[in-house]
């Protein structure tokens, strides 16, 4: 079987690592609204849909998110130690696994929440089929080691 | 589907460490192919067969609702 491209296992420790204090900026960024003042900047952004308009940003909690995304990237798609067809099997049933739980719970939430609040559920759709797939996975990896102790 | 792994790795005298080696796969995996959790693509019965000497049909047999 042609295998599918993934990061070689270093980067897994790497994103292990990495994840936890980008977790706790994240938290504190959008529970506290912490901010690394040296962060501020003047950004491009677009005003009503047209003009573009420029205005000071800091970009504390911009970088909360995209490391957030990209270690829990680095920790789902990097090779096992022993990578073979049964790891990559379990890995995409539990992407499969993943989308379909992520939108039920996005239905539920569409069907539940209204105005601003569905703006917060929104946020947090941006990592949570991440979020579940990574869960899924380790766990699945847990029972299918445990099982041949 | 059935298998016949672990009879196969006792007539061999092969733990599931040595087999898992050879076909380069972790222990893991062969016990979970041998448990019937996970069903091995070809290539990977191919190359079991082969360290056993036997045929893939000898290996693995269609269960009922397969």
């Amino acid at each position: 079987m042609k295998k599918l491209p993934l990061l070689p296992h270093a980067f897994q420790k790497l994103g292990f690592i990495l994840f936890l204090p980008f977790l706790a900026l994240g938290i504190a960024s959008i529970g506290w609204d912490f901010e690394f003042p040296w962060l501020s900047y003047k950004v491009a952004h677009t005003f009503n849909q047209h003009i573009i308009d420029f205005d000071t940003q800091n970009l504390t909690d911009e970088i909360a998110a995209v490391g957030n995304i990209i270690t829990m990237m680095l920790i789902a798609f990097s090779k096992e130690k022993t990578e073979d067809e049964a790891i990559q099997f379990f890995r995409l049933a539990s992407l499969q696994w993943a989308v379909i739980v992520n939108y039920i719970v996005l239905i539920i939430c569409i069907l539940a929440i209204y105005g601003a609040g569905f703006l917060t559920v929104m946020m947090y759709n941006m990592f949570t089929i991440l979020i579940i797939f990574n869960i899924r996975f380790r766990f699945v990896l847990f029972m299918h080691n445990k099982a041949s102790v | 589907m059935k298998n016949k792994i672990k009879i196969q790795r006792a007539i061999h005298n092969l733990t599931q460490d040595d087999l898992a080696k050879k076909i380069r796969v972790s222990r893991q995996t062969i016990n979970t192919m041998e448990s019937g959790k996970y069903i091995p693509s070809t290539a990977l019965a191919l190359k079991m067969a082969s360290v056993f000497g036997v045929s893939v049909e000898e290996l693995f047999q269609l269960e009922e609702g397969d």
